[in-house]
């Protein structure tokens, strides 16, 4: 479905991304994890064409995203959900998810959205701005949701979240994945992403060092604490 | 009662009040009067179009004079050179200012920020001088007069602008019509489309929105809702002069619609409504008047960011929740 080979990417004249190799199939649920600063987010917004790529290749679903603007990639099936929630603050709850599709037309994807988030439902006409943030995060996914997508890219999607929603937005993703949309997501929270993923790369300085299943990542204490400066120990328990 | 019975009811006040002019105000000994309002209603259209880029897509211009001056020229020329009627030659005006927002758009609206205003004040400068210097086609800073055709003729009855009611309801039928427009286009998808852009360019190209073609939309609509206001400023003074091009015409559209509010529909109207009335009682005793203008600009800025219709919308939201607080505190037992 999402096929990427030696991306390269530069902010000013850096290079951020050193040949980026990865690949999500379809009904796949993949995980970007390293530390801060390695490169996980500019490699969601080189694909997106959000970062000026500079060599390399995206493929989504056999077409090449050379010069595909970012506003196709929407009605190709691609919905994203940035750091930071990504929500339009000013405008209400209503109006960001009109934004996501032509949802009048399609009543039932707007009952599935407000079955699956009943929050949302209840705070239509608020202004988005004014949701805590766990709400936020909801309404963002939601928003991609509605635009029925084939492939949803989270960037931390529980970065800043209260511990109490988090497993409520896990409990989303994990709904999401089932539907059989593919997930790329991007993550610090090891835990999140052992939970959710079926595959794993793991990031270093702009390129991926290390892809494997979670199992195969558990079974490996010095690679996760190597590229990610955790202990499993901690962890006892996640795929739970 | 709700916030949105309040807005109709204010609404409904101000259309009566537009309507009752031509008779209360010779009533009243201020004939002088009703042709303030007719331009300042003429003007409004102006500063709605400012508005519709900056309030609601986050571009500020400096350049819709230019539509404002196409507008004036195409209703001129298309009398004077081709002897058009009344509406073929309002038609004329806004579509010339449309099409010249077209051709301008498709270059300026591929910036935003600083650079979107400073090339919209540059071409408004190279037609403002291209049209000083053609005076063969525009008469430059003398412009061209003419006499305007009847609004309406059937079988020997003539509605003319020659008479000032008629005049007066023909500009707030238009300036009406225009404003209805707006609000329209900015309650519809397209304005959400609008806002979304306003609010972040990004985050709109990544939900599907084509930033590139919702700015150009905006800026010919824009551009339109200009021409609209230079076409009936034509009509009411009779001609039409390359000066009203000037960028300086431009920014007082802006300071019109800030004052007013950005980003409401009819904030633009208050706004303008204001600052030509204290034009035409100051200016006559002080001729410095503008500095008063900029005072008020800046304590508008400071104190009310949203302009008189945001600090009007607030002020109503404010003492409609207090009136629902009363009754539910009252509902509330006191502790014994």
């Amino acid at each position: 479905m999402l096929s990427v080979s030696g991306l390269t990417a530069e902010i000013g004249k850096v290079p951020v991304l050193r040949g980026v190799d990865l690949t999500v199939r379809e009904a796949d649920t993949v995980a970007l994890l390293g530390r801060n600063g390695v490169g996980k987010t500019s490699t969601l917004r080189a694909i997106l064409g959000l970062l000026r790529r500079t060599g390399g290749s995206v493929v989504y679903d056999g077409t090449p995203l050379d010069r595909v603007p970012t506003h196709r990639l929407a009605a190709m099936g691609v919905g994203y959900v940035p750091q930071g929630r990504g929500i339009f603050p000013l405008l209400t709850v209503e109006e960001n998810l009109l934004l996501g599709a032509p949802a009048k037309a399609d009543p039932q994807a707007r009952e599935e959205i407000y079955r699956r988030f009943p929050r949302i439902r209840e705070r239509l006409r608020q202004r988005a701005g004014t949701l805590s943030g766990g709400e936020q995060q909801m309404l963002a996914i939601a928003r991609c949701l509605v635009m029925r997508p084939k492939l949803i890219i989270l960037d931390e999607p529980t970065e800043g979240i209260m511990p109490k929603l988090v497993a409520q937005i896990r409990h989303e993703i994990a709904g999401i994945a089932r539907q059989g949309i593919s997930v790329l997501l991007v993550e610090q929270n090891l835990r999140t992403a052992l939970r959710l993923a079926k595959r794993i790369y793991l990031m270093e300085r702009g390129q991926i060092v290390h892809e494997g299943t979670p199992e195969s990542l558990q079974a490996d204490p010095d690679i996760v604490h190597r590229y990610l400066g955790v202990s499993l120990k901690d962890l006892k328990g996640a795929r739970q | 009662m709700t916030v949105a019975r309040v807005r109709a009811a204010a609404l409904a006040i101000l259309l009566v009040a537009l309507v009752a002019v031509p008779w209360a105000l010779p009533a009243l000994g201020a004939t002088f009067w009703v042709n303030i309002v007719a331009e300042i209603l003429i003007w409004s259209l102006l500063a709605a179009s400012a508005n519709l880029l900056f309030g609601f897509v986050g571009l500020l211009s400096f350049g819709q004079a230019l539509f404002f001056g196409f507008g004036m020229y195409g209703v001129a020329l298309s009398i004077e050179a081709w002897g058009f009627g009344f509406w073929p030659a309002l038609a004329t005006g806004v579509l010339a200012a449309s099409a010249m927002a077209l051709v301008t758009g498709v270059m300026a609206v591929r910036l935003t920020w600083h650079y979107f205003a400073i090339i919209t004040v540059v071409f408004s400068l190279i037609f403002y001088f291209a049209a000083m210097s053609m005076k063969w086609l525009t008469g430059g800073d003398d412009g061209i007069s003419f006499s305007p055709p009847s609004v309406f003729a059937l079988g020997g009855h003539t509605l003319s602008l020659g008479d000032a009611t008629v005049q007066y309801y023909v500009i707030l039928a238009i300036v009406s019509a225009c404003f209805a427009a707006t609000a329209l286009v900015v309650s519809s998808p397209l304005g959400l489309r609008f806002k979304a852009v306003r609010e972040n360019d990004r985050r709109a190209a990544l939900v599907g929105i084509n930033v590139y073609a919702t700015r150009l939309i905006a800026f010919v609509l824009a551009g339109a809702l200009a021409g609209a206001s230079g076409a009936l400023f034509a009509f009411f003074g009779r001609y039409a002069s390359a000066s009203y091009m000037f960028y300086h015409v431009s920014g007082e559209a802006v300071v019109w619609a800030i004052i007013g509010g950005s980003g409401t529909i009819l904030g633009p109207l208050f706004g303008t409504g204001l600052l030509i009335v204290f034009r035409e009682l100051v200016s006559t005793v002080w001729e410095h008047y503008l500095l008063a203008v900029g005072a008020i600009t800046i304590l508008v800025v400071m104190f009310a960011p949203r302009g008189l219709a945001g600090a009007w919308n607030g002020l109503v939201a404010g003492l409609l929740d207090r009136g629902a607080e009363e009754p539910r505190r009252a509902a509330i037992p006191e502790e014994s």
